[in-house]
């Protein structure tokens, strides 16, 4: 009896507090900025070694010159940052300065919580960069939420040793044609060992981004941010040649498939497979853990029908719409995406500096490492994809993409299943 | 709330010494077989956990190679001092004991006098408080956790350690009451009874004779209580954002999810030393555990 | 007990109510504000459109939650994989740990290690044992697989990443972290039981089958059935295990409703749709516990 009386009592205090616990969110601080010193905290997702420090080098560097604006470094992580912004802005308590994806963040834009930067950051900033990135970062009204900071292209690690016992060329060239990796593979295939291992346990990241290599958009965006799917041949040629070389030809081992980059690598490092394709930021790891006399290289930048371009999906540093200071955040953005500090961040992770004058450092700083150069230019070709603006694209990848893919590589739903798949998913979000 | 509320047995407070076999006559076949089966359970239980320690007191390098035995080549402890040095597991371990240590004493502050009543007074608050044990195993997480985060959120207590503390005193506080009632139950009414005939007050009957006899079940309840509060992982993952007031169990799932390489003989050393606390307190309080639970059961 | 405290509780009955009340007050307050309120607001968050969103307005909705959820195909999937996930851990569980409990509660040699080590998963906390699984589990350096191996069998799946073995390996994780709880209430059940009506039954010529089933079984009944339908609820309500093995993959084919909840909230921050899918979850598992505990308490009747 009284238990329910209790809950009864509850249940109407919070009908008539549940209005308030909703709308108490602090109010949006945009525009009006603060003077005088404030302290600004960043929320950093470098997680390598190398990286961290680079980081931590470029913040000191800025307290010291900066008395009025200093930035408190602290360190996230990229497995779970989408989650705890949604519970960072929701419960106020979000970094003023947020690393992130430009694939992830147009979300947060929509629901109001990332400033516009676009009138803070400086025109050399704006000008090192293409248009074709700035597009990532920028909302179908033209705010710009982001500065887009480093790039990652997929790319192929080669282990040579197993190229000359096998008496296999090691690919060289401009680009290397899907075909070609394909027959590569095949022939590097033997003896228990696999031509190829790919870690694509998340696989619609890798899907999406060499997609565009065959033309494949799989999105068409509108301005108010609302998409249409298209998943036709274009956008199925990578799976299906994925799928062709594990199924078919035998040359990609399919538990590479169910596994995460990091963990197909000491398979890699083992000799077990001649080939690993991952993003370029796995050069580090393999500088890091190879065994001595371990030979490798990276081959030049896969080619698909139309040629070797990938999606651009930069990283990217925004400025919360609740920060209280966002002109000194993104003062700090600024200095942050300078071609000097974007250099030094980019040889940390082996990643792609969106600024073309960075990129140019990174080529001159890096003549004596001649791994770097196919690194380089794999991010020559880099072009927005429209996925980027679909505002539903992270749900989609997690619930409907990401298991559908998951699925067809495990040999278990057709082609044509997985077509499906991606197109009833997205229309029962849409 | 899960996994920590005991439940409801046959009356019988304490645990007997073990019953005699009954089946003599079919011993000496069937012993064989159950030691074979008793050896299965041990292989099933036992073996993950000695890997674990394997694990942790491997090199990098005999962890990269495919071929390594399952034995470490030799005690290597770096990894140890790696975990604790590398992933902020000091810092991480202070948060987890602030937390844990406040949340014990508070539950076993308001939770003595609330047993006390449940068990000496025949009120209809018996009948309420079982019942909402009985449900706060029921409601999922999920259903409560948003609500809590607003809540918190209203008065600036999320990615707040007090916020934790307070959630984790209602998480914990089912299974409190629920022993320390049963321990409370245990004692004879006579005693007290005898003691305000000698004319001692209430309060001195209470502290001089209620409480040391209470004593070993305060201890057990309160150890739980740390220990609960200590694994916790779900509020802890909603609640605190700052990587600088995570508890243990947050900073071993970012460990293992960092994309990066993941130190295999540092995280399992980091899972070790982050179990150690519980298990010492495990072991100490896992007799009166056990009788806790049967007796909290004690209908009354 | 209850005999002798009866008289004595009859003569204080006057200020017993009073004073009950203000010892429970201390523990009450805490209770009322972080667990009552909250849930009764998250019950009735279950009815709105509450979202993620700075400055966000609230509407109630009624029941377009439900009605939307009725078409979610993955939800239900979750659900169904959250069933048999529940009910998977919670037979094996039961099943194992009453096997554990006989062999516990028979003399013999090395039964205190194997109480000691029935009891460990029970202190260490679940992110720590679905690490150490995932370890276990792994396709490359894991033990299990180099296991497989050494029996001739094949020794390269990857138990959590494979779509086939991805559940039922959860599953044997969570049977292993159950046990300890489920063995020790079941022993001290089979404590319970009386020797002289096992020796009765012996010399009445009943066979060790017999004895078991017609005499500790029914002795048993009153403690399986609480430890089994605790441990239902608690696994279908089950996060930090599974949110820390696989995360609901590999293609959601070990996704708990717990977790697609907190996904829906935490990922996509549709907090009124999340409470609904709670909501669901609370009267679906009521329903099965009334079934089970009436069907229970039917066949102890007859």
């Amino acid at each position: 009896m009284k238990g329910k009386a209790l809950l009864g009592i509850g249940a109407v205090a919070a009908l008539v507090l549940s209005g308030c616990a909703l709308n108490g969110g602090e109010s949006s601080n945009e525009g009006e900025s603060t003077s005088g010193p404030v302290t600004l905290t960043f929320q950093s997702l470098a997680y390598q070694d190398s990286t961290v420090a680079a980081v931590k080098d470029i913040v000191d560097t800025w307290n010291s010159d900066n008395p009025d604006i200093q930035i408190k470094l602290t360190q996230g992580t990229w497995d779970n940052v989408h989650d705890q912004l949604v519970t960072q802005f929701q419960g106020g308590t979000a970094p003023d300065i947020i690393h992130d994806e430009s694939s992830d963040i147009m979300g947060f834009a929509e629901q109001g919580y990332l400033a516009d930067i676009g009138k803070y950051l400086s025109a050399d900033v704006k000008s090192a960069v293409s248009k074709d990135v700035w597009d990532t970062v920028t909302t179908a009204d033209g705010k710009v939420i982001a500065a887009p900071t480093l790039l990652q292209t997929y790319v192929v690690f080669a282990n040579t040793d197993a190229f000359t016992t096998a008496g296999v060329e090691v690919p060289s060239g401009k680009e290397l044609s899907w075909d070609d990796f394909q027959g590569v593979a095949k022939q590097l295939t033997a003896n228990g060992k696999f031509g190829v291992g790919w870690g694509l346990k998340q696989p619609t990241a890798a899907v999406m981004n060499t997609a565009l290599g065959f033309d494949g958009t799989f999105f068409d965006t509108k301005d108010d941010g609302s998409a249409t799917i298209h998943v036709g041949d274009n956008e199925l040629a990578v799976p299906e040649r994925i799928h062709a070389m594990a199924y078919d030809d035998k040359s990609l081992d399919p538990v590479s498939l169910t596994q995460s980059g990091t963990d197909v690598l000491p398979n890699f490092l083992g000799g077990k497979y001649a080939m690993y394709v991952g993003g370029n930021f796995l050069a580090q790891q393999i500088t890091e853990s190879a065994p001595t006399g371990f030979k490798w290289t990276v081959l030049p930048p896969l080619a698909g029908s139309a040629g070797a371009t990938q999606a651009a999906n930069p990283q990217t540093m925004s400025v919360s719409a609740q920060s209280k200071a966002p002109a000194q955040a993104a003062k700090f953005i600024d200095y942050f995406s300078s071609a000097e500090n974007q250099a030094k961040l980019a040889q940390g992770d082996w990643l792609i500096p969106a600024s073309k004058p960075a990129r140019d450092a990174v080529a001159a700083e890096t003549k004596s490492t001649p791994v770097w150069t196919p690194i380089l230019a794999s991010g020559e070709d880099l072009a927005g994809a429209p996925f980027q603006k679909a505002k539903n694209y992270p749900q989609w990848k997690d619930q409907f993409a990401t298991p559908a893919l998951q699925q067809y590589l495990a040999n278990s739903i057709s082609l044509d299943d997985l077509k499906k798949q991606l197109t009833d998913g997205w229309s029962s979000i849409g | 709330m899960t996994q920590t509320l005991a439940p409801p047995s046959p009356p019988r407070p304490t645990v007997r010494k073990v019953a005699e076999p009954p089946a003599r006559r079919t011993r000496t076949f069937t012993r064989p077989l159950q030691y074979l089966a008793l050896l299965g359970y041990m292989v099933f239980l036992g073996f993950p956990l000695l890997f674990l320690l394997s694990t942790s007191l491997k090199t990098p390098r005999e962890l990269r190679s495919t071929d390594s035995s399952f034995l470490p080549e030799k005690l290597n402890w770096d990894n140890f001092g790696n975990a604790v040095e590398k992933a902020n597991l000091a810092q991480a371990a202070g948060n987890s004991l602030y937390v844990a240590a406040l949340t014990t004493v508070i539950v076993t502050v308001i939770s003595l006098p609330a047993a006390y009543a449940l068990a000496r007074f025949r009120t209809k608050l018996r009948g309420v408080a079982t019942v909402w044990i009985l449900l706060s195993q029921v409601f999922p997480f999920i259903l409560i956790v948003i609500p809590v985060f607003l809540v918190l959120k209203q008065v600036g207590l999320v990615n707040n350690p007090l916020g934790l503390v307070l959630v984790y005193t209602v998480w914990c506080l089912p299974f409190a009451l629920w022993m320390l009632r049963g321990y409370v139950a245990a004692i004879p009414v006579d005693l007290e009874e005898a003691g305000a005939i000698d004319g001692a007050g209430r309060l001195r009957v209470l502290r001089s004779i209620v409480l040391p006899l209470l004593a070993p079940g305060l201890v057990a309840t309160s150890l739980f209580t740390f220990i609960s509060s200590w694994n916790e992982f779900f509020f802890a993952l909603v609640l605190i954002q700052d990587p600088g007031l995570q508890t243990l169990p947050l900073t071993l799932a970012r460990f293992f999810g960092a994309e990066g390489q993941v130190q295999l003989g540092q995280l399992a050393a980091a899972s070790l030393l982050a179990t150690i606390p519980s298990l010492v307190f495990f072991l100490i309080i896992q007799r009166r555990l056990t009788s806790g639970l049967m007796s909290g059961a004690v209908k009354g | 007990m209850t005999a002798v405290a009866a008289p004595a509780r009859r003569r204080r009955r006057r200020g017993d109510g009073r004073d009950a009340w203000l010892l429970v007050l201390p523990a009450l307050v805490p209770v009322v504000l972080v667990s009552v309120y909250p849930l009764a607001q998250g019950i009735l968050l279950g009815f709105t459109d509450a979202r993620a969103g700075l400055n966000q307005a609230v509407h109630v909705n009624g029941v377009d939650n439900y009605t939307r959820l009725l078409g979610n195909e993955l939800f239900w999937s979750s659900f169904r994989i959250g069933l048999i996930w529940a009910f998977g851990v919670t037979i094996l569980q039961f099943l194992a740990s009453l096997g554990l409990a006989l062999l516990l509660n028979l003399n013999l040699r090395l039964r205190w290690l194997a109480r000691t080590l029935a009891l460990v998963p029970w202190a260490m906390p679940p992110v720590v044992i679905a690490i150490m699984w995932r370890m276990m589990l792994n396709p490359t350096y894991g033990p299990v697989n180099d296991a497989m191996r050494t029996l001739g069998l094949p020794g390269d799946i990857n138990w959590l990443g494979d779509f086939s073995t991805a559940l039922p390996a959860v599953i044997v994780v969570g049977v292993w972290a159950g046990m300890p709880q489920t063995t020790v209430t079941l022993l001290a059940g089979l404590q319970n039981v009386s020797p002289e009506l096992h020796e009765a039954a012996a010399i009445d010529g009943a066979g060790a089958w017999q004895r078991f089933w017609h005499v500790t079984m029914p002795a048993l009944r009153p403690v399986a059935v609480a430890i089994t339908s605790l441990d239902l609820i608690w696994n279908f309500n089950s996060f930090a295990l599974v949110f820390v093995l696989t995360s609901g993959g590999p293609g959601g084919e070990t996704m708990l409703p717990a977790l697609f909840a907190y996904n829906e909230a935490f990922k996509y921050g549709n907090f009124g749709y999340a409470a609904a899918m709670g909501n669901v979850m609370v009267i679906v598992i009521a329903a099965f516990l009334f079934v089970y505990l009436r069907g229970q308490a039917r066949s102890r009747e007859s």
